[in-house]
């Protein structure tokens, strides 16, 4: 067979797959409108409510700004924290990587990058080593306890190339410091070796079922870590199981725009999406069924909305935070999926886009990263101590 | 949380050692001795009538100076002690409109309340009043309003230090008996930044103040004879602002550090007042923040104030004052502890001292090194540059080694800690950044540099300050600063040495080395040392010649030459090859990002600028690695391709010969089985089998993964199969094979070469490789303009020029993400150059939804999608037209209007047609030329139409290095262009933008 004829085939079973798509579109909205509500943005808010449950409420001193970390002379653009709690790692467009001690906010190490366009950092789960990833296609590990080159900088100890497009997004794989999972520009994800450097899988790419557009999250189930979910350009969200990476378990449609960020519920039975088309949502991983729709009514003027850059659960996952485009940061109640703060009103917060958000393992503290160079530690105050 | 404890608890109630039983709450229970009067009570501020900034801002500051405010000025008598009532009344005209305090008029005890620290949130105010008092308002942060610290009376001090305000004025203003008003390092954008002092012995200080619309400091002194017996040390609330929290355990209201200050300077000042409380019992009608902290009876008695303390009120002042002023010398600023011997860390802009304990709280992640919080982003102090990058013992013990050394390093190469260049002045001129630069960083740069006026001999390289005799050789002919002028070093010697009068040393040394000096003459000293008579051609000898030279410096403390003398001027001025300082480095740099549609050649305008720039070594052995890995992976595609094509040619020959037998079939029916299956494009079984399992592999996608391994094993088969017969006949129609890209045949022919294990792809190999890494993501170069033969020695701007570094930045369209979503990251972007490949008009692509587009308007979408992206508002943006050889192939068997864009072009054709290629272009411009102008209108309109702005066009033919060389400096040229319009006045830009419109129509 020849590959004109192959391709011939690929454009014809993709028109298929196409008409089939949209045909389990309608019926999942048509299932959805029977959920007894008629509007699909009730799904168990509606329920909650007529439960008598009632938002959280936050008074003034409940969230405080704790911490400035001040360092990056660029647009921040992302966070994580290790599992210890008390150390960050931040990515920022000076092209550097800054490891922080989030109790003193001294830092630990400064790394600078051999390509500044760095859009995703990680830590690994010892604390030992982080990862990053941005526009040079290649996902770069550091190892912390390396010495130091003659110009005072931190080798890089391994490179991840493979990926054809940009590095969007990278996690470790919880409680394994030797595997990593990343996604990219090139509509796929892979799960690496760091010690060897080799793609273990690839999921999407040239497999049916995998991302049409440009993958930017991913988020792996801290329940189950063979499972995790990934977030992209096409409007979808897909969960991937790690032992199969022929085709995605599951495609979850919804979004009407990139989904820019992507968070497991701190259960493992669902997961928060972000998107650009300014709503979250929240997804059950078994069904298949989207529960929630977050969507708060901008009044713009210029019908602009503005998009969600990231998200976060709390740790019993009744809060999700989300950073939007316009420097909102709401804090929602996902049970009654209302609105309960906005971290922009606060004191003390950030002049810019809010561009990561990532919560401490123990969750008694929030970080944020933004556009202003800063980063925020925020901390759940009064009789809370976490949430 | 100790010493601040302290601080807000009264004197005698022991601090509670366990902190965290204690919950902190401003208002502490007062367990004291009843008191008989009225406390001062705070009254609930009523926001709306808190004023705006409206009131102190810039506009009316001038107003202001002319208000009661000056008054006392001129009244002061000598005995005038009065006056203090005076000037309160004064006053209060000018701030009860910005004041939150209200007071009412007191006329029995005169001018004897202080207010200190009022802060609100429209204005910051500290207003003090009375005789022996300060009033401090440091570390003010303030947007929107104006920030006033006032102070009153006879001896106090007025302190204003580390404002940033933001829109409006500060106005630090004193007045007073003895005084000292001092105004630091205030940053001020857009209004007035008044420092006032006015008394007699005052000392206004207005240090780095920088005012857009000017500063002010003013000042007024009388020499009388005032005596005065207190010290006039500032009291500093010994509240930190910068209180930091443990996030876990101590969770505060959040406007806590905000005012903590306050809280305690309000405490303290109550405190006292209650040990001479009787004065307030004729005030029942206290309002809010109104605290007398002294009481005088008469100001007359001025002179004795300390007698009339009782010394135990004394003491209590004295106490209450201990923890912020420095009376207690080598105390921690912070936490007020410690002695001179503790070990304690100080800020290298403001000279506070921390102890251990408190550094790190009051200085934070240093990421200027050593400084408060506070002093972040200012200029530090000149006395402490010695002492940058050197570690104390008390950091290195707080920190690990790492941290210090990253702090260390901060400390000494980040910007704002350099030398200001304005501060330093040669020969009367005020340097320039770059001139600085030029200074410190030749051979023989000054030593220890500091802010100062200096003369500099550019001839000999005499270095020394102004108005004394030489301290240094440098090396000569820097061009920096202006003429040396006669009086430089002060002179009287009536001697000249290339113009500056020589001192009396300097005279001595040149008779001791037998210089003959009489007759007042003019020398004319080299850099070597020789010398000569004004206006004479011939050397009359070498001063550094003599042996003794150096020992009668030495005696007379005067320069010699370092051994490293550069007597080459050219060398000196020539700075390419000198590493740039890093902090430079990161200002310098200007970025340029190139960016297209695939295909267009801005890899290949990447890679060749690596080649033209990056001299000795444009390419790194790492990128060596992976581009041969590209190199041989394309090969194998492209024989892949060619195998493809071959199959097929194989099945039409076939067809073909099968519809030929079924003619022939009758005639001769023996012949047909041996001509089955054997035409030119058949190969061999090994051979099919090989390439079976090359197209298998590319068809899985996994063709790179093959790789090294495949080299070794596979290389003899490449080598056969390139030579095989069949690939050969296809190769021959490989313009038939849509797929084959153009490079495909250069690689093609040297696929034996290529595919084996020790090939080493050459420069022009590189070139010719598609894309720049395997991954295709971003790849950017770091580079400086070499001095091209026609630059040389035209003007003297050319040695900034070399200074100026520029990184390209190629990014893949693709690698911009779907709707170019990462163009965001891209803000800092000098100038874009967006490559457009000229022969792209007839050709098509896929664009994801399987339809095909036209390149050229593919090409086009891209286009306006990155002009018209927020983040490029304003952007210049330069189009490089590339592939203009393909273009002057194609252009005659395709006509451009192939391209639905196009549609309009039809050439006025000249009737020389033979001409054509004659390259005359100006009587004759061929038709590819006449094309190229064409796009470029297009091009500029469409841009114009987008933005409003001009459209800068380069055209390109990216093999050339001469034709990419010649664009990248186009591109300089548009940056250095951008950038002195930037110095042009507003009406010379509306020229500028009206020629800019009429050009492009």
């Amino acid at each position: 067979m020849s590959v004109a004829e192959l391709k011939e085939r690929h454009i014809a079973a993709t028109a298929t797959v196409n008409a089939l798509r949209e045909r389990l579109k309608q019926k999942r909205t048509l299932l959805l409108d029977t959920d007894g509500s008629s509007s699909c943005y009730s799904h168990f808010a509606g329920y909650a409510r007529s439960q008598g449950r009632t938002p959280v409420s936050f008074g003034p001193t409940d969230l405080v700004c704790c911490r400035i970390l001040q360092g990056h002379t660029g647009k921040v653009y992302s966070l994580d924290w290790t599992p210890e709690k008390n150390r960050i790692v931040s990515a920022s467009q000076d092209g550097r990587l800054i490891v922080w001690n989030a109790l003193t906010s001294q830092k630990t190490h400064a790394i600078k990058l051999p390509c500044a366009w760095v859009m995703t950092c990680a830590f690994s789960p010892n604390g030992q080593s982080v990862a990053c990833g941005g526009l040079d296609s290649v996902c770069s590990i550091f190892n912390l306890n390396s010495p130091v080159d003659k110009d005072g900088n931190l080798p890089v100890s391994r490179m991840l190339s493979g990926h054809k497009g940009y590095v969007s997004s990278c996690q470790y794989v919880p409680d394994e410091d030797t595997h990593l999972i990343t996604s990219s520009g090139d509509q796929t994800c892979v799960l690496w070796d760091v010690t060897t450097g080799q793609r273990l899988s690839v999921f999407g790419g040239e497999f049916p079922s995998g991302h049409t557009a440009d993958v930017l999250s991913v988020s792996i189930n801290g329940s189950n870590s063979k499972m995790f979910v990934s977030g992209s350009c096409d409007a979808t969200a897909r969960l991937w199981d790690t032992r199969i990476a022929s085709r995605a378990v599951r495609t979850f449609h919804g979004h009407e725009g990139d989904v820019n960020t992507v968070k497991f519920f701190p259960d493992g039975q669902r997961f928060g999406t972000g998107s650009g088309d300014g709503t979250c949502r929240l997804f059950d991983m078994r069904t298949g069924h989207q529960l929630q729709v977050y969507h708060q009514q901008h009044a713009a003027a210029d019908g602009e909305v503005p998009h969600v850059t990231s998200i976060a659960f709390s740790i019993s996952g009744r809060l999700l935070f989300a950073a939007y485009s316009n420097n909102d940061c709401y804090v929602w109640d996902t049970l009654v999926a209302k609105v309960v703060l906005n971290l922009r009103s606060l004191q003390n917060s950030h002049e810019g886009r809010i561009t990561c958000l990532g919560l401490s393992a123990d969750g008694s503290a929030l970080c944020t990263g933004s556009w202003d160079k800063n980063l925020k530690i925020w901390a759940f105050g009064g009789d809370r101590r976490e949430i | 949380m100790k010493g601040l404890l302290s601080s807000m608890l009264p004197v005698g109630v022991p601090i509670p050692h366990s902190q965290d039983e204690v919950e902190y709450s401003f208002a502490m229970e007062y367990h004291g001795p009843p008191v008989t009067y009225d406390l001062p009570r705070a009254v609930p501020i009523d926001i709306k009538r808190i004023p705006t900034a409206a009131v102190v801002a810039s506009s009316s500051l001038s107003d202001k100076l002319s208000l009661p405010v000056v008054q006392p000025l001129l009244a002061p008598d000598p005995s005038g002690k009065k006056h203090p009532k005076e000037l309160i009344q004064g006053s209060r005209k000018i701030v009860s409109p910005t004041s939150v305090i209200t007071f009412d008029q007191r006329d029995r005890d005169g001018p004897d309340c202080g207010l200190s620290g009022e802060f609100s949130s429209s204005g910051t105010l500290a207003f003090s009043n009375g005789h022996d008092q300060s009033c401090e308002l440091s570390d003010v942060i303030d947007d929107g309003s104006g920030t006033l610290a006032f102070s009153n009376g006879h001896d106090q001090s007025c302190e204003l230090s580390d404002v940033i305000d933001d829109g409006s004025g500060t106005l630090a203003f004193s007045n007073g008996h003895d005084q000292s008003c001092e105004l630091s390092d205030v940053i001020d954008d857009g209004s007035g930044t008044l420092g006032l002092s006015n008394g007699h012995e005052g000392s206004p200080q207005l240090s780095g103040g920088i005012g857009v619309s000017g500063s002010l400091g003013c000042c007024n002194n009388r020499d009388e004879s005032h005596e005065s017996s207190c010290s006039s040390g500032a009291l500093r609330p010994s509240g930190d602002c910068k209180e930091s929290l443990d996030f876990l355990n101590d969770i505060n209201p959040p406007d806590w550090g905000s005012t903590e200050s306050i809280q305690s300077s309000h405490f303290l000042s109550s405190e006292i007042s209650s040990s001479k409380g009787d004065d307030f019992n004729n005030d029942p009608d206290c309002h809010a923040k109104r605290t007398s902290i002294v009481t005088f009876l008469d100001a007359e008695s001025n002179d004795s104030v300390n007698e009339e303390f009782g010394p135990g009120e004394g003491q209590v002042i004295q106490e209450q004052r201990g923890p912020g002023t420095k009376t207690k010398k080598g105390a921690c600023y912070r936490c007020s502890k410690g002695n001179r011997l503790t070990d304690k860390e100080a800020c290298i802009v403001c000279n506070k001292k921390y102890c251990s304990n408190c550094v790190l709280r009051a200085m934070g992640s240093m990421p200027e090194g050593r400084k408060c919080v506070t002093c972040i982003g200012l200029p530090i102090d000149e006395s402490k540059r010695e002492s940058l990058g050197r570690c104390s013992r008390m950091l290195k013990r707080l920190l690990n080694e790492l941290e210090v050394q990253q702090i260390m390093n901060a400390e000494k190469s980040c910007e704002t800690n350099q030398l200001q260049a304005d501060l330093i002045y040669v020969n009367g001129q005020r340097l320039c950044p770059e001139e600085l630069v030029l200074l410190q960083s030749c051979p023989n740069p000054p030593k220890k540099l500091k802010p100062g006026r200096y003369w500099y001999d550019k001839v000999s390289g005499f270095w020394g300050r102004e108005g004394q005799k030489p301290c240094k050789i440098i090396s000569p002919n820097l061009n920096v600063g202006g003429t040396i002028s006669a009086n430089a070093s002060n002179g009287n010697t009536k001697v000249f040495i290339n113009n500056r009068e020589i001192t009396k040393s300097e005279l001595r040394m040149l008779q001791l080395v037998g210089v003959q000096c009489a007759g007042n003459p003019h020398f004319w000293v080299n850099a070597d040392g020789s010398y000569q008579e004004e206006g004479q051609k011939n050397i009359k000898g070498h001063i550094w010649g003599k042996a003794g030279t150096k020992l009668v410096c030495a005696v007379l403390s005067l320069p010699v030459p370092s051994k490293t003398t550069n007597p080459c001027g050219e060398e000196v001025n020539n700075l390419v090859n000198r590493p740039v300082p890093y902090y430079l480095e990161h200002r310098a740099l200007q970025k340029i990002l190139l960016t297209g549609y695939s295909g267009c050649g801005t890899s290949t305008i990447f890679k060749q600028a690596k080649i033209l720039y990056n001299k000795p070594i444009p390419f790194s052995e790492d990128e060596r690695q992976d581009i041969k890995l590209m190199i041989q992976s394309n090969v194998y595609k492209y024989l892949g391709i060619l195998l493809e094509g071959c199959e097929r040619f194989e099945e039409e020959s076939l067809d073909e010969m099968k519809k030929k037998q079924s003619l022939d079939q009758f005639d001769d029916v023996g012949n047909v089985k041996e001509n089955e299956e054997k035409t030119i494009y058949s190969i061999g079984p090994r051979l099919k089998a090989f390439s079976d399992w090359l197209l298998k592999v590319m068809v899985s996608g996994n063709l790179e993964a093959i790789f090294p391994a495949a080299t070794r094993e596979y290389a003899p088969l490449v080598e056969e199969l390139w030579k095989d017969t069949a690939i050969q006949a296809t190769y021959k129609r490989r313009s038939e094979l849509q797929m084959l890209p153009v490079v495909a045949s250069y690689f093609l022919e040297h696929v034996v070469d290529i595919s084996r294990t020790d090939y080493e792809p050459t420069n022009e190999d590189i070139l010719h490789a598609e894309g720049i890494t395997s991954s295709n993501g971003l790849a950017c170069m770091d580079f400086s303009f070499p001095k091209s033969a026609n630059d040389d020695g035209s003007e003297t701007a050319d040695q900034n020029d070399s200074l100026l570094r520029y990184q390209l930045i190629r990014v893949h369209a693709k690698g911009l993400g779907e709707n170019c979503k990462w163009l965001e990251m891209f803000e800092d972007i000098r100038l874009v150059i967006f490559c457009v490949s000229l022969s792209d008009y007839d050709q098509f692509c896929d664009d994801g939804s399987g339809s095909f587009v036209n390149k050229m308007l593919a090409s086009k979408r891209l286009f306006e999608s990155i002009v018209s992206h927020p983040t490029f508002d304003q952007m210049e943006f330069l189009l490089i037209l590339n592939k203009f050889d393909l273009l002057e192939e194609k252009i005659e068997q395709v006509p451009l209007t192939r391209c639905e864009w196009f549609d309009d072009f039809n050439p006025v054709r000249s009737h020389h047609s033979s001409n054509r290629n004659s390259n005359s272009v100006n009587s004759n411009p061929s038709l590819s030329q006449l094309a190229f102008y064409y796009i470029a209108i297009k091009f500029k309109r469409l841009f114009n139409s987008l933005t409003g702005r001009k459209l800068y066009v380069s055209l390109a033919n990216a093999w050339e290095p001469a034709t990419v060389d010649e664009a990248l400096r186009y591109a300089k040229e548009i940056l250095k262009w951008d950038e002195e319009r930037e110095n042009l006045s507003m009406n010379e830009l509306s020229n500028y933008s009206t020629e800019a419109s009429s050009f492009s129509h």
